[in-house]
């Protein structure tokens, strides 16, 4: 009974946190996916190992590829919650004696404290991926004694200052005043390493782990609360104890994570943001219907949502007729102006595209890459960078792009597909997206102006009047405008 | 089968594999970068190449024309950097001949024999600082200033955005390559000017009650005590066309003089008119002269084709700072071309600057190029022996003046690389080379970086990195004030 207990916990867990991001936010996993471009090249793995925690850092952005497919992400997602279960439990049978089962219900605390911090999109899977590996040193530092001296900077290149967990697990359980060397000794590893490999970067940022969070000048409390929780459950469950119940107990206890976890993601996914990442990714994969079909129960009042719906709107022949129907916010949210985020401009940048500005579209596209706080590159803004260079027929700045592509996992294929079009101009033609935008694009050079972009639209509709969207996006525009007067 | 049976077939396997045909070309390599008859220094970093895609082979034999003698093999000509050395060394004044074959499908191809120039002019400045940013549009996720040791190809980080995160770093200016005096600035919410000299180090804001905010880019004067700055509010805007993409260009534009003793600033009402944009200054090496940009000033972006600047000079007196009347060096504006970034040589016989359409940020511009005066006659004349079809811009002048770089879009119309062109007493340039880098086609085909205002070096820039994210994020400064 123990034995099925044991496992049906880590499976149920699994099988929870796979439901989770594959029906309930699969739009994080889009989101965590084109905020990176993993290469399968030399320079791309060096360039990650050149920093502390770079080897976990690399491993994590192996992983996030796959969450171009949805379930692939799920899975993986569910599985890196198992084994940080399974990992917890393994360091507590090193660190002690466990005592009833009662305290394994407890082990999936970590697990269920990543997937609320994660509810921050902006946490990358480094992180979980470095607890992970952490927690898997627990017993190698328990039982390396003064081994722990090379594991302790070996530790803290692969994973970052994450190693401090098995460390300072270590030295608790292990009770030795002469262990408390060891983290006067941690404090000068990570400082040689420091200067040695990371001196241009903030020493902040470094102690709290350079690969952890996207965005920089932030550092959210759960970040360093949730090892600290890890190392008490670990130290918790090595310990022997009774319970005169011990079956209601561990049932209450297994409630109270339930409940917990419940209440930590409602606060932490924010629904605004979730339905914004949800209309990128629905618009990313072409279903403008269901995106419609969101923003009729539910739509955020931000512009980002007004330009995502009115763009799904005008793709389903509805815009003209329905828009006021939607959250409206004026102009901007038709076509955003220029906004230095790696999302905002993602719908404003898809209707310029599809409307004849590859010129726009290419500097969204670019500001959108560019705004990847943790500087990587995105495998979608990338490909649509290349398409604007094939399409002004500056192909020799187009094949940069693809060459990069093609060093990838899932967009190598296009990319090889279109090195091959751009060697024959006729392929390029005959290519009915990029001919179509060729045909309705600006004829004339001048320079663009956000706030005369309704004038714009005008030109593009009187110098080709199949360009339907630019005469319904102008017509929108004047109506929005006035709205905006009045 | 016996022994000698079995000898005897891998005896003739390994003729035959060794004795594939190879087919005599009369062409010269298409070798990648076009190292094809230019002229380097001695010492310069191995000039690799590689030869076009489908050669998975390449074979090199450079011998020099005073002698020696370097053989290489691999997917790409990369030469060892110590005998690569010894054989340039040796050749100084000389040629160095490559006899280059090729492998594609399994059949080589030998082609008629190129040579390169071994110049007898010194390059002995230790390298070239740049800022490596993505080209194009308004923002960016990692920039960075760089040095870039020329002998080898040690590349190292002076400083990098994420040592000051959501800062812009400004280009890197020493005073004439030295770069035991140097500064830079931060543009952003804790933006600052940097001026190191020596081992101390100064963040100062430079932006005064007079002045229209912080100096951008400057110019030290050769004696230390001052550096010369634009105080440019820079603004881009999009084309709409497919033979360009961006402009880029000033709102606004002032001059003015900063005491880097007291970083008390002169803000000469002749240099800080709404009616003209002033830029790109430039001391002469005397320290008299302060050459510069001033063009009208135009409602810009609507009116942006119409500004044109003109070279100018005003004298400049280093004990006092005081500063003459303005004069028109070149009155472009009257030919309907621009002028920017006028750059005299250390040694006083020349003054290059770029010329353009119009506006004064020629990176954008395809038919920017080079110009060379001659300081002792005041003729200009282009470089033709440099300049392509692209956009050339930035320059600047080695310690001897003999050599000069220059930044070139003409890879690709868009990424920007250094290229190096040596200079005689006649004024005749050199054909130009790109930065060597030790796979070209790999690193140049791959980077999604520009470099951007690069300078030479005499020697290697110290700059401790320890303090900076404090000091900068403390915003405590050295406050500019106005010259009594």
């Amino acid at each position: 009974m123990d034995k099925v207990y044991r496992w049906m916990l880590p499976c149920l867990l699994g099988v929870a946190v796979f439901a989770f991001w594959m029906w309930l936010f699969p739009q994080d996993l889009n989101y965590q996916e084109q905020n990176q471009l993993f290469l399968f090249t030399w320079d791309y793995l060096g360039e990650r190992l050149r920093l502390p925690g770079g080897p976990a850092d690399w491993l994590s952005e192996f992983l996030v590829q796959f969450f171009y497919w949805r379930w692939a992400g799920a899975m993986i997602m569910g599985l890196l919650a198992v084994l940080l279960q399974r990992a917890v439990w393994r360091a507590a049978k090193h660190a002690g004696v466990p005592g009833h089962a009662s305290a394994y219900v407890l082990t999936l605390i970590p697990s269920l404290l990543v997937l609320v911090y994660q509810g921050d999109v902006e946490v990358l899977l480094s992180y979980p991926v470095a607890l992970l590996l952490a927690v898997s040193l627990c017993p190698l530092f328990i039982k390396a004694g003064w081994h722990r001296l090379w594991l302790l900077p070996l530790g803290c290149w692969l994973i970052g200052p994450m190693v401090l967990l098995p460390l300072v697990v270590s030295v608790i359980q292990g009770r030795r005043w002469a262990d408390f060397a060891m983290v006067a000794f941690a404090a000068v590893v990570f400082y040689v390493e420091y200067r040695l490999l990371a001196q241009q970067y903030p020493l902040r940022d470094a102690l709290f782990g350079l690969n952890y969070y996207r965005l920089v000048e932030s550092l959210p409390a759960l970040q360093w609360i949730i090892p600290i929780v890890c190392g008490v459950v670990i130290l918790l469950c090595s310990q022997r104890f009774s319970l005169t119940r011990p079956v209601p107990a561990a049932v209450i206890v297994l409630l109270l994570i339930a409940g917990g976890t419940a209440w930590g993601v409602s606060r932490t996914y924010d629904r605004d943001s979730q339905e914004t990442l949800a209309y990128d990714w629905l618009i990313r994969n072409r279903r403008y219907g269901e995106v419609l079909r969101r923003a009729r129960k539910y739509q955020p009042r931000n512009a980002v949502s007004a330009s995502a719906v009115n763009l799904c709107l005008f793709l389903e022949g509805q815009l003209q007729e329905h828009f006021m129907e939607y959250y409206q916010c004026g102009t901007e949210g038709l076509i955003l102006p220029s906004i230095r985020d790696n999302l905002s401009d993602s719908p404003s940048a898809e209707a310029l595209w599809m409307m004849g500005m590859p010129n726009i579209t290419l500097q969204y596209s670019f500001d959108l890459q560019e705004s990847i706080q943790n500087g990587r590159k995105s495998g979608r803004f990338t490909s649509r960078i290349a398409e604007c260079n094939i399409v002004n027929g500056w192909y020799d700045r187009a094949v940069r792009y693809l060459d990069i592509l093609e060093k990838s996992l899932f967009y190598s294929k296009w990319a090889r597909e279109r090195k091959r079009m751009i060697q024959d101009e006729s392929l390029v033609m005959a290519d009915p997206y990029y001919s179509y935008i060729r045909s309705v694009r600006f004829k004339d050079d001048f320079i663009t102006n956000y706030n005369a972009l309704d004038a714009m639209m005008a030109i593009l509709y009187n110098q080709n009047k199949n360009n339907f969207m630019a005469a319904e996006y102008f017509s929108v525009w004047q109506k929005l405008k006035s709205v905006e007067e009045k | 089968m016996t022994m000698k049976t079995r000898f005897l077939l891998i005896a003739a396997l390994l003729i035959v594999s060794c004795t594939g045909k190879t087919v005599l070309s009369d062409q010269l390599p298409d070798i990648y970068p076009d190292y094809i008859g230019v002229t380097i220094p001695v010492g310069i970093a191995p000039m690799n190449f590689n030869l076009p895609e489908g050669y998975d082979r390449v074979f090199v034999r450079v011998t020099g024309s005073n002698g020696g003698e370097i053989k290489c093999r691999g997917s790409y000509a990369g030469f060892p950097v110590r005998k690569w050395h010894e054989l340039t060394a040796q050749n100084a004044g000389g040629t160095l001949s490559f006899t280059v074959l090729g492998r594609k499908d399994g059949e080589w191809t030998q082609w008629r024999d190129f040579i390169m120039y071994v110049s007898d002019a010194l390059l002995d400045d230790y390298g070239i600082t740049y800022r490596k940013i993505a080209p194009g549009y308004t923002t960016y996720s990692r920039i960075g200033l760089y040095q870039r040791d020329i002998h080898s190809f040690k590349e190292e980080p002076i400083i990098e955005s994420t040592l000051t995160p959501g800062q812009c770093v400004n280009c890197h200016t020493p005073n004439a390559a030295d770069p035991s005096e140097f500064l830079f600035h931060l543009r952003g919410k804790h933006g600052a000017t940097l001026v190191q000299k020596g081992s101390e180090r100064e963040w100062v804001t430079t932006k005064t009650d007079s002045t229209i905010g912080n100096v951008a880019y400057c110019y030290w004067h050769p004696g230390g005590n001052w550096f010369a700055g634009s105080i440019n509010p820079v603004r881009q805007c999009f084309w709409t066309g497919h033979t360009r993409t961006i402009e880029v260009f000033d709102l606004a534009s002032d001059l003015v003089i900063v005491d880097a003793r007291d970083y008390s600033v002169i803000a000469d009402p002749r240099l800080t008119t709404k009616e003209y944009l002033e830029s790109s200054p430039a001391f002469s090496p005397d320290g008299k002269t302060l050459y510069f940009c001033r063009s009208v000033a135009f409602n810009v972006p609507a009116e942006v084709e119409k500004v044109k600047y003109d070279l100018m000079k005003v004298s400049f007196d280093p004990e006092t700072g005081a500063l003459g009347e303005p004069e028109t060096v070149i009155p472009a504006s009257g030919q309907d071309r621009s002028i920017a970034f006028p750059r005299p040589s250390y040694d006083g016989r020349w003054l290059m600057y770029n010329k353009a359409d119009f506006g004064v940020f020629p990176i954008s511009h395809k038919e920017s190029d080079l110009w060379l005066m001659d300081l002792e006659t005041g003729e200009s004349r282009p470089i033709d022996e440099v300049n392509s079809d692209f956009s050339e811009s930035f320059h600047n002048w080695s310690s001897n003046s003999r050599w000069f770089l220059f930044s070139s879009r003409r890879y690709d119309g868009l990424y920007v690389q250094v290229y190096f062109s040596s200079i005689d007493s006649e004024g005749h340039c050199t054909k130009p080379f790109v930065l060597p880098q030790k796979n070209p086609r790999k690193f140049y085909g791959s980077t999604l970086y520009s470099f951007n205002v690069p300078d030479f070096t005499s020697e290697k820039v110290h700059f401790d990195t320890r303090g900076v994210y404090e000091t900068v994020f403390s915003d405590e400064r050295i406050k500019a004030s106005v010259k009594e």
